[in-house]
């Protein structure tokens, strides 16, 4: 009776005090280090998985065509630009010829003057030949010495010789006429094949040195992509798998392709494996050489196995292992992983059997003695 | 007897809640304070243990790769590998730079690592979404500090990489979130500038005659090409094989390879002792000045409310309450308050911690102390309006 | 002259200097006084006569320089020999009623009585028990569990005069009481004090100036120069 008016007060504020100091209590295990753990889980179930390799490659022409004099030289003329369809033969362009027309016509007044010194030597010859026969049926009738007869025989032989000599001298002038004459012709630049004019390295007036390339051609239906993959699991690669690739600069349109060969030599530094992929059909808009395309290889499919999300795996004590939910107790169960895809599912080869529940996402680290609670989905990832 | 202190508390009640409101939001602050010490320890901790090694190699006379900028080739990790004791030795980057998505960008540490199977050093621990990475090129695991979703796609210098997983308190030592993305595409990231810096390059490599020789057509070439590469990495990250000691492994590393290794506690050292020093003796030079004000500030309202009571102090000494008993009153009412504003400060505190942009770790631990320490500092304040109580005339009361 | 032995408070030859040497100052100069259980005595003196230091001393607030004190059967003071416990004394044997209520606002009606006894040493229940009657007698109990703000003027000044009876001292002392109130209410409230006295065999020393009730006492003490005259007064009936 008595206390009704102090009673009145002290429930007042009470009903502050009392809902204050619960959401304290509410808030010191809810949130912070005494707050339980939030987890998603999922069930293993026994898929197969197809693993899919990934690499990343430059388009790059099969063949190229570096086209330049073999003598040094100024730049003529030039008629291809970059961009030019050219046919197999073609004229693109000329080196000058300095002096070589000047050298050709030399070299014809040499050959005319080897076939002059010819036709001197062999009319020598057939002199010496009927006087050491003359002698000879003089020797024999004894009408001449011995001596003679000798001498006769032996200008006989330097005739030949001189003849032999003469005509060798032909040969030669022919041929050094020939060389000067395949010279001047290589003094044009021709296209090997039919194709692309894809570069033009030195413009008319140019001096170029022997080997160093004028025009590049390059045939476009020869395009290839020079492909790397990471040497992790590509095992599997080989001649022949079908891909699919996807250019830089068209995003999003798969085109479909095979992979021509895997190159013996790796790139030691970068730990890459190299391989050769073609286009089933080359694009409507020819990709430029050196664009870069992102090639993916789907392998066939592995035999069923148990196969968790990849973000399930972790490595607890230097063992990996997966953290299976019993009890509301996490457990970590060592597991031996397989083969993985590109979406990011892991065969375990051992350690699971489908229907476990495993953890794949968790707010913090787990432990064995961490309080965890399953949600749906964590709190900080909106959908 | 009954308590003179609930009396007067539950008489005026609404003030002496108002007040103790605003002396939480006071202690809220010094608590929250306390937390950003303790955030910032947190995460130069939680950078070591999301790493996964339990050694670092690193260039030598460096204390990288955190504290100091290291550089190691990447095949250094070979023969570490093959080193005994060592379980499985991976490179990895880390480059604190600006990432772009849509139109902001967002400063975070993007760390290469090695897209190798689940559970290598470097790669995130857990994930909150999506899943690990699993291409070598053009795939990001973020922290959803950064802000990004799944699927999002962002720019790291001139690549664009797809969001395909997100973590959690995977931060720097500095606060800043972590992206990771795979080893090679971090190695250009932190090599090759933008597409202008390069063609300028170029440029200046073809104008150089020692490069560019007519004779030898290829050399320009190859230049360019060598300049376009970068072999670097900041460290090489270790996991022991069980039964061995890390320090004794490290050793083994430094002395035939020449290289700086540190272990797990080292690496504490230095990130606690070296990088985060200065800012913690900052803040703990604000911790300590807080607490002064609020000390003060306790103490001003403790002695102003029991000069409000100064008539009746002298009535109730007039007609012959013990001294004891008034001190007494004053006594309970101070730590009343500080109960009141401990209880509303740490609420608050706990309200408003996650919206500081880096982390705030309130300990159970500081609590306490906080909540001793309150008490401590209420009781003090409390003296002090005790002495001007018990000082007061009871012959005031009797007029003059 | 009522039979002062055992009750009532008397005071012989008191003095009062405050300060020391050439600068000290006698208020009391050797005041005798003396009032009989259930007698209610007028203590007059214009401001600056030492009425207020008489207060004090008679409230055991301060300490006197010479003569000696005796209140109910204890000599409390004695030329330099005090009673130990003051505080103790003022709770147990000494009454006061002010000026203005001087209730404690943060305890309702009943526990701003029930402190006293409170103080010392009773039981809570017992406590208000006590209150509770004093309240009646003085036609407050109906108010209570109110608090002091909540009470008119009259009821606070019937609240304080319950408070200063309800551990039964022997003496009470009222400075004032009557100052605020209009002459009915002045008288209403000597009226209640005579009442008490006589129920309550308390000796009650009211200093006044209230012109209003000073015709009501029998006995006045005119205070000046730090001497009291006794006089009689007018002793006028009320009601």
């Amino acid at each position: 009776m008595k206390f009704l008016s102090v009673n009145r007060r002290m429930f007042a504020l009470l009903a502050v005090i009392v809902p204050l100091l619960a959401l304290l209590i509410y808030v010191a295990l809810r949130s912070g280090p005494l707050a339980p753990i939030s987890v998603t889980v999922t069930t293993v179930t026994n898929r197969s998985i197809a693993p899919v390799l990934f690499g990343i490659g430059t388009v790059a022409a099969r063949y190229t065509y570096k086209i330049g004099p073999t003598y040094a030289g100024r730049v003529k003329r030039l008629d291809a630009h970059v961009g030019d369809r050219v046919k197999a033969g073609q004229v693109l362009g000329e080196m000058e010829p300095v002096d070589l027309d000047d050298r050709v016509r030399s070299q014809e007044s040499a050959f005319k003057r080897a076939e002059a010194t010819l036709r001197e030597a062999e009319a020598r010859q057939s002199f010496a030949q009927t006087q050491a026969r003359r002698y000879e049926q003089l020797f024999a009738a004894r009408a001449t010495s011995e001596e003679i007869f000798t001498t006769k025989r032996q200008e006989l032989q330097i005739a030949d010789a001189s003849q032999s000599a003469a005509r060798e001298e032909l040969a030669r002038a022919r041929s050094d006429q020939g060389a000067l004459v395949a010279q001047r012709a290589n003094l044009r630049l021709i296209a090997p094949v039919s194709g692309l004019v894809a570069a033009r390295n030195a413009d008319p007036g140019t001096t170029v040195v022997a080997g160093q390339s004028v025009v590049e051609v390059i045939d476009p239906a020869s395009l290839w992509i020079n492909v790397r993959f990471d040497q992790l699991r590509v095992s599997v690669l080989s001649a022949g798998l079908a891909v699919q690739i996807v250019l830089r600069s068209q995003d999003g349109r798969r085109f479909g392709g095979r992979v021509l060969r895997v190159e013996p030599i790796a790139d030691a530094v970068t730990e890459e494996i190299l391989a050769k992929v073609t286009f089933d059909a080359l694009p409507k808009r020819l990709p430029p050489v050196g664009e870069l395309a992102e090639v993916t290889v789907t392998l066939s499919a592995l035999p069923a196995l148990p196969v968790v999300p990849n973000a399930s795996v972790q490595r607890v004590d230097g063992r990996l292992g997966v953290w299976l939910i019993e009890d509301d107790k996490p457990r970590f169960a060592p597991v031996k992983v397989g083969a993985t895809d590109l979406d990011g599912l892991v065969q375990i080869i051992s350690g699971l059997k489908a229907g476990q529940s495993v953890v794949v996402y968790s707010q913090r680290a787990l432990g064995t003695r961490s309080r965890v609670k399953i949600v749906e989905q964590l709190d900080e990832v909106s959908p | 007897m009954i308590s003179l202190a609930g009396r007067d508390i539950l008489h005026a009640w609404g003030k002496f809640v108002f007040t103790g409101v605003g002396l939480g939001l006071l202690i809220g602050v010094t608590l929250t304070m306390a937390g950003v010490y303790r955030g910032m320890v947190d995460d130069a901790k939680v950078l070591l243990d999301n790493s996964g090694a339990e050694l670092w190699v690193v260039q030598q006379g460096t204390l990288g790769p955190y504290a100091e900028p290291s550089s190691l080739y990447d095949d250094v990790y070979r023969t570490i590998l093959g080193m005994p004791g060592v379980d499985r030795a991976a490179n990895v980057t880390y480059l604190t730079m600006q990432v772009r998505q849509g139109e902001r960008d967002v400063r975070a540490m993007v760390v290469g690592i090695v897209p190798g199977g689940p559970g290598e050093p470097g790669q995130p621990g857990y994930l909150i979404a999506g899943r690990q990475i699993t291409r070598s090129h053009y795939e990001a695991v973020v922290d959803i500090v950064t802000g990004f979703k799944l699927g999002e796609r962002i720019q790291i210098r001139r690549n664009h990489y797809t969001v395909v997983g997100l973590t959690r308190r995977m931060v720097s030592s500095g606060g800043d979130p972590m992206v990771f993305i795979p080893l090679r595409d971090a190695q250009e990231a932190q090599f090759l500038k933008d597409n202008d810096a390069i063609a300028q390059q170029r440029r200046r490599t073809a104008e150089n005659p020692a490069f560019n020789r007519p004779v030898i057509p290829d050399l320009l070439d190859a230049v360019i090409a060598s300049q376009s590469i970068n072999p670097y990495i900041n460290a090489v990250l270790v996991q022991v094989k069980p039964g061995f000691i890390p320090e004794d492994v490290a050793e083994t590393i430094r002395r035939w390879k020449r290289l700086q290794v540190y272990t797990r506690v080292q690496m504490e050292d230095i990130l606690i002792g070296k990088l985060i020093a200065t800012a913690a003796k900052q803040i703990g030079m604000f911790l300590v000045i807080l607490a002064i004000v609020s000390a003060a500030i306790v103490a001003f309202i403790i002695y102003t409310l029991t000069l409000g009571k100064i008539r009746e102090i002298a009535v109730l000494k007039l007609i012959g309450t013990r001294n004891r008993t008034i001190a007494g009153m004053i006594l309970q009412q101070a730590l009343g308050l500080g109960i009141i504003g401990f209880v509303v400060g740490k609420i608050a505190a706990t309200f408003w911690a996650p919206i500081f942009p880096k982390y705030v770790l309130l300990e159970p631990g500081d609590a306490l102390l906080g909540f001793a320490g309150v008490l401590l500092i209420c009781a003090l304040a409390s003296v002090l309006a005790i002495r001007a109580a018990l000082k007061v005339d009871p012959a005031e009361a009797i007029g003059g | 002259m009522a039979d002062m032995r055992g009750k009532g408070i008397r005071i012989e030859a008191l003095r009062k200097r405050y300060g020391k040497g050439d600068t000290a100052v006698d208020a009391l100069k050797g005041v005798d006084m003396q009032v009989a259980p259930g007698e209610v005595v007028g203590l007059i003196g214009p401001s600056g006569s030492g009425k207020s230091t008489m207060l004090k001393c008679l409230g055991a607030v301060i300490e006197p320089t010479a003569g000696r004190m005796t209140l109910g059967e204890e000599v409390i003071y004695d030329n330099g020999w005090k009673i130990p416990d003051l505080r103790a004394l003022r709770r147990d044997k000494l009454g006061f009623v002010f000026q203005a209520p001087y209730l404690i606002p943060f305890l309702d009606v009943t526990d701003n009585v029930a402190l006293l006894p409170m103080l010392a040493g009773r039981s809570n229940a017992e406590s208000r028990k006590r209150a509770l009657e004093l309240l009646e007698a003085l036609d407050v109990a109906h108010r209570a569990k109110a608090m002091p703000s909540q009470l008119s003027g009259g009821e606070q000044q019937r609240v304080s005069i319950a408070r200063a009876l309800v551990n039964r001292p022997p003496v009470i002392l009222a400075d004032e009481p009557t100052a605020p109130l209009d002459s009915e209410r002045a008288l209403a409230v000597i009226r209640i004090l005579n009442h008490m006295a006589r129920q309550y065999e308390t000796a009650i020393i009211v200093v006044t100036h209230d012109e209003k009730i000073i015709p009501t006492f029998k006995r006045i003490y005119h205070i000046r120069d730090g001497k009291t005259q006794e006089e009689p007064g007018e002793g006028r009936a009320f009601e």
